[in-house]
């Protein structure tokens, strides 16, 4: 009895329920999958409450301040005093005073996005449509340097016009209309094609990755019912 | 006061940051590492404001006359109780993950599977256009040629990974280079002080 109520049968019994509960939205929105999702919400935000305590605001803020070293301890002192002016953030008439420790992060939230971007995206992606016509490597491969090159300025080509897409400005005439330029007209077109060829790759990926989530859930239920 | 005080604070952190990153070598790395600890730190104590914030609303819907009392008192309850476990055990923490949190979004994520369907055909009958047709003729040749065929040879395998690597991955390449100079102008507008998106007028 005591192994057939274990902590596992639990955990597998709220998980079966929880699963039934949220696949009956196939069926059309239900209280069932209402009270799920729910739940959901409330141990998803308890979860990642719990976790950015005992990971961050208790090694960090907390414990320095009783256990720290001097300059530890000062360090702790300054976050503290603005963590308290940001906690004023959840009183309106005192919301003003938290606006410094807001400042703070989007400071910090800027130049860390600014260095990601440069660093992470621009450069790496920018180096990998160079690299492409590495025709050198290409043959070390065994593919020849011909279908490399076509290939290479296919990508170069798809890349520009993706990004030309992006590019919503234009000049107005004397009539007061906005002109854009044939040329630049052509390449959003193109570009139009590959973001739609790009964001079909996309949805097949996530179809698979769903439809094998789904296989797995289903795989979960039977199991549950009959092990 | 805040009017100056608090574009000078985030202009201020976000220079130092932001030569801090490209000056590795230099003093400012290590104010870098602090500011950027502190930032840590208060987007913590920020998620614990939404936390109180998301129980405020909640709870006055429990007090209220409204509908979906219920619901409030099951998200109220549930989050209460996992906090408080996590708070003092975390392989009691690893258990709500594996029961609830887990089996809840494997689960949304299959309920998608059947939501895609429907929008693929949504899309055709609402919006027949040559980009859709584009779009779903390309993600039907990606999904057939994902998988050999029994008896036969399946031709859609041999044309799947050129438009995946080559077609696909210039689209890509051009939306990701995209979105990065949105975020590198972004960025900027806010160390300049154009944007100030803290309240600062």
């Amino acid at each position: 009895m005591s192994d057939f109520i274990s902590s596992e049968f639990i955990s597998a019994a709220i998980a079966f329920l929880l699963t039934i509960s949220i696949l009956s939205y196939l069926f059309g929105d239900n209280a069932l999958f209402r009270s799920a999702v729910h739940i959901f919400v409330g141990v998803s935000a308890g979860y990642v409450a719990a976790v950015v305590w005992n990971q961050v605001l208790a090694p960090q803020l907390f414990r320095p301040i009783f256990e720290g070293a001097p300059n530890e301890k000062i360090n702790a002192s300054i976050v503290l005093f603005l963590a308290f002016l940001l906690m004023m953030k959840a009183i309106p008439p005192l919301s003003k005073f938290g606006t410094p420790s807001v400042a703070i992060m989007v400071g910090v939230g800027a130049a860390v996005a600014i260095g990601g971007a440069v660093t992470g995206t621009l450069f790496p992606q920018m180096m990998a449509t160079i690299n492409v016509f590495d025709l050198q490597a290409a043959n070390e491969r065994g593919v020849s340097s011909g279908i490399q090159f076509v290939e290479g300025g296919l990508m170069l080509f798809g890349t520009i016009s993706t990004l030309v897409y992006f590019q919503f400005s234009a000049k107005r005439g004397d009539d007061g209309k906005t002109r854009h330029n044939p040329l630049i007209k052509l390449l959003v077109l193109i570009g139009k094609v590959f973001i739609a060829i790009t964001f079909g790759v996309l949805f097949a990926g996530v179809f698979s990755a769903a439809l094998t989530a789904f296989i797995e859930r289903l795989d979960f239920l039977i199991t549950f019912i009959a092990p | 006061m805040t009017k100056f005080f608090a574009p000078a604070i985030a202009i201020a952190v976000g220079l130092l940051v932001l030569l801090g990153y490209f000056l590795p070598n230099s003093s400012l790395a290590g104010i870098r590492v602090i500011i950027v600890q502190w930032a840590v730190i208060l987007a913590g104590v920020a998620f614990f404001v939404g936390v109180i914030n998301l129980l405020t609303v909640h709870i006055k819907k429990i007090s209220g006359k409204g509908k979906g009392k219920v619901y409030s008192l099951l998200l109220v309850f549930s989050l209460l109780i996992t906090l408080v476990v996590g708070l003092f055990s975390s392989s009691a923490l690893n258990t709500i993950f594996n029961a609830v949190i887990l089996p809840v979004e494997s689960s949304l994520l299959a309920i998608m599977a059947v939501t895609l369907i429907y929008a693929g055909i949504r899309l055709l009958r609402h919006r027949n256009d040559l980009m859709a047709v584009i779009f779903l003729f390309t993600a039907l040749i990606v999904m057939l040629g994902s998988a050999p065929l029994p008896f036969i040879e399946n031709p859609f395998m041999g044309i799947r990974p050129w438009i995946v690597s080559v077609l696909a991955t210039s689209g890509a390449r051009g939306i990701l280079l995209g979105v990065a100079l949105g975020t590198l102008f972004t960025g900027l507008r806010i160390l300049i002080g154009a944007d100030r998106p803290y309240g600062g007028k």
